[in-house]
C-alpha cells in the first residue's frame, strides 16, 4: 500500500534521513526510535510538507513524491500530528466535519463516518457543541484521531499518539487503535513508548540517526537484545 | 468574548450620552463609522485568514473609485449600480497582484510581507497618478445630496446607506464563513493552516480566493462613497490606516467588533469636529480613543 524507496531528506546541508526504505501493507506498522531520529521528518515528507532530496514514495502503486499535502490526503492517507493541529475556535462537530468535508469520497458518507467515529470515541458524541480549544489534552487527541478517521483513510498515520497523555489514557488510546485496525484501516505509527506501541503493531522498524537499524515482527522485536536495552529498560 | 462586548457597550453608551447633547455629531459619526467599518471588513478578513497586513488596502479602494468614475463619465453608469462591474474588475486586479507579488513571499518573514504590500501601495498610487493625473474628480448624482430632518436637525439621507451596507456586508461575511464549505475552509485556514492542509484543504487556493474576494468587496464601499468624495490618487492611505485601527481595536477575528469600534471611533471623531475651532483635533481623538481601548484591554488581560 505505502512503499518508500531509498528516501533521503535534508534540511539545508544537514541530512537527516539516509537512503531509507520501508513498506506498509494491510497491517499496523510501528516506527520506533529516540528523539531526533527522523521519525517526524519522514512523516512530514510522506504528507508532502517537505521535499526529499532523492528517493520515491508510492501509495497504491502511484508515485506521490512531491504532491501537495491536500492531494496526498485526498488519496486516502490521514495524519494525526503530534501537535494535534485542531481548529480551536470550532466545535467538536465542526472539527469532525472538517475531516470529511474536503475529501470528495468521504463527503458523501459524512453521517456514516460520524457514527463510526462515535462507536470508537463515545465521549466525542457528548461534547459535540464544545469548542475544541477548551478540551483536555487527551480529549483533543481523540478528536484529532476522530477527525482523521472522518476522511475514510486507507492508511492512518499517527505521530507519537501517546505523547503528553497520562498512562491510563495511553492504554485506552492504544486499545482504540487496535479497534481501528480491526476495522480494516492500515496504521503507521511513530512512538517513543515502545512497550505500549509493540502491543498494537504487527511489524516494526527501529530508526536511529535517519537509518533503519532493525526491522522485524512485533513479537520478535520484543525479544531483540538492542531494543530490550535501549527502549524497554530490561 | 462577553467581556469585550461589555467594553464596547460601555464606550457606546458613553458616546450616546454625549451625543444626545449633540445629535448631529451622533448621526454623522454613525454614518462615518459605518463607512470606516465597511472599508475595514475586507482588511480584517485578509489579516485573519491569510495572516497578511495589506498596506495597499486603501489603494484598491481608490482604484475602485476611479473605475467607477470612468464608468460614470464615459458610459453614464449609476454609481451604485456600477458596483456589479467594479467588483469583478477588482477581483481580477486583486488576483493578479496576489499571484505576481504576495504569493511569492508568503513563506518568508512577516516583515517581507509587510514591505511587499507597501511596495504594491506605492506602485498603485503612482500608476493612478500617471493614468489619471492628481486632479480631483467628482461624481454628481442628485439623490446623493438629499437630506432629511431628524430630531430637529438636518442630516444627509444618502449616508444612511453606509450604515445599512456595513451591517449587510457583515452579516453576509459571517453567514458565508459559518454556512458554506469555502467559508468553513477559510475559517479553518485562519485558525491553523497546517491543520487545514491535513484535512485536505488546498490552503494556497483559499489564500488566493480570500485575497481576491476581499479586494472585490472594496467595490461596495467604493461605489457607495463615490458621489460623496473628491477622487484623487492618495485618497486610500488614511483609509488603510483607519481600517487597521478598527481591526486592532476589535481584536483579531472579531468581525462584529469592527462595526462596533468603527461606530465608536466615528462618533468620537464627529463630536470633536462639531466643537467650533477644534475640528482639527479629530484625528488626535480617533487615535487617542484607540490607544485607550487597547491599553485598557491589555491591562485587564494582564489582571486575569
Amino acid at each position: 500500500m505505502l512503499e518508500i524507496k531509498n528516501l533521503s531528506i535534508a534540511y539545508g546541508k544537514v541530512q537527516v534521513i539516509w537512503d531509507l526504505s520501508i513498506t506498509v501493507g494491510s497491517e499496523a506498522v510501528g516506527l520506533f526510535g529516540p528523539n531526533g531520529a527522523g521519525k517526524t521528518t519522514l512523516i512530514n515528507c510522506i504528507l508532502g510538507m517537505i521535499r526529499p532530496i532523492s528517493g520515491n514514495i508510492y501509495f497504491d502503486g502511484r508515485d506521490i513524491t512531491g504532491l501537495e499535502t491536500y492531494q496526498v490526503v485526498r488519496l486516502g492517507i490521514a495524519l494525526v500530528p503530534q501537535e494535534r493541529e485542531l481548529f480551536p475556535l470550532m466545535t467538536v462537530e465542526e472539527n469532525l466535519k472538517s475531516g470529511a468535508a474536503y475529501i470528495p469520497h468521504a463527503r458523501n458518507q459524512l453521517v456514516d463516518r460520524m457514527n463510526f467515529v462515535f462507536t470508537i470515541f463515545p465521549v466525542l458524541k457528548e461534547r459535540l457543541s464544545q469548542k475544541a480549544g477548551t478540551m483536555s489534552g487527551g480529549e483533543q487527541r481523540m478528536l484529532a484521531v476522530g477527525r482523521a478517521l472522518m476522511a475514510c483513510p486507507k492508511l492512518l498515520i499517527l505521530d507519537e499518539p501517546s505523547v503528553g497523555l497520562q498512562p491510563s489514557i495511553v492504554t485506552e488510546m492504544f486499545a482504540k487503535l487496535k479497534q481501528i485496525r480491526m476495522e480494516g484501516v492500515s496504521i503507521l505509527l511513530t512512538e517513543q513508548n515502545v512497550k505500549q506501541g509493540l502491543k498494537v503493531i504487527d511489524r516494526g522498524y527501529v530508526i536511529e540517526n535517519g537509518r533503519i537499524v532493525i526491522e522485524d515482527k512485533s513479537e520478535k522485536l520484543a525479544q531483540e537484545e538492542h531494543i530490550k536495552r535501549a527502549y524497554l529498560g530490561v | 468574548m462577553k467581556r469585550i462586548f461589555n467594553l464596547y457597550t460601555f464606550f457606546l453608551l458613553l458616546l450616546v450620552v454625549v451625543a444626545l447633547v449633540r445629535p448631529y455629531a451622533f448621526f454623522y459619526g454613525l454614518q462615518r463609522g459605518s463607512l470606516y467599518s465597511l472599508i475595514a471588513l475586507p482588511l480584517a478578513l485578509i489579516l485573519g485568514i491569510v495572516g497578511l497586513l495589506n498596506l495597499a488596502h486603501g489603494d484598491f479602494l481608490t482604484l475602485g473609485l476611479y473605475i467607477g468614475y470612468i464608468l460614470f463619465n464615459q458610459f453614464k453608469f449609476d454609481p451604485i449600480l456600477s458596483m456589479i462591474f467594479i467588483a469583478p474588475i477588482l477581483f481580477v486586479i486583486g488576483l493578479a497582484v496576489y499571484k505576481s507579488t504576495i504569493e511569492k513571499v508568503l513563506k518568508s518573514h512577516h516583515l517581507n510581507l509587510l514591505l511587499i504590500t507597501f511596495g504594491v501601495s506605492i506602485t498603485l498610487v503612482e500608476l493612478i497618478n500617471s493614468l489619471w493625473t492628481s486632479r480631483p474628480r467628482n461624481v454628481y448624482v442628485t439623490y446623493a445630496t438629499k437630506s432629511i430632518s431628524l430630531f430637529g436637525i438636518s442630516i444627509g439621507a444618502y449616508e444612511f446607506l453606509y450604515v445599512a451596507a456595513s451591517i449587510a456586508v457583515l452579516l453576509v461575511i459571517m453567514l458565508v464563513l459559518k454556512k458554506t464549505r469555502f467559508g468553513q475552509a477559510a475559517f479553518a485556514v485562519g485558525q491553523n493552516p497546517r491543520g487545514a492542509a491535513i484535512v485536505g484543504i488546498n490552503v494556497k487556493l483559499v489564500y488566493t480566493i480570500t485575497f481576491s474576494l476581499a479586494t472585490a468587496m472594496m467595490a461596495v464601499s467604493a461605489s457607495l462613497m463615490m458621489p460623496r468624495v473628491s477622487i484623487f490618487p492618495n485618497l486610500g492611505g488614511p483609509f488603510t490606516m483607519k481600517s487597521f485601527c478598527l481591526t486592532a481595536m476589535a481584536g483579531l477575528g472579531n468581525l462584529p467588533g469592527i462595526l462596533l469600534s468603527g461606530i465608536t471611533l466615528g462618533i468620537a471623531e464627529a463630536i470633536v469636529q462639531s466643537i467650533p475651532g477644534y475640528s482639527g483635533w479629530s484625528d488626535l481623538v480617533f487615535f487617542g480613543v484607540l490607544i485607550l481601548v487597547i491599553a485598557f484591554r491589555a491591562n485587564r488581560g494582564a489582571e486575569r
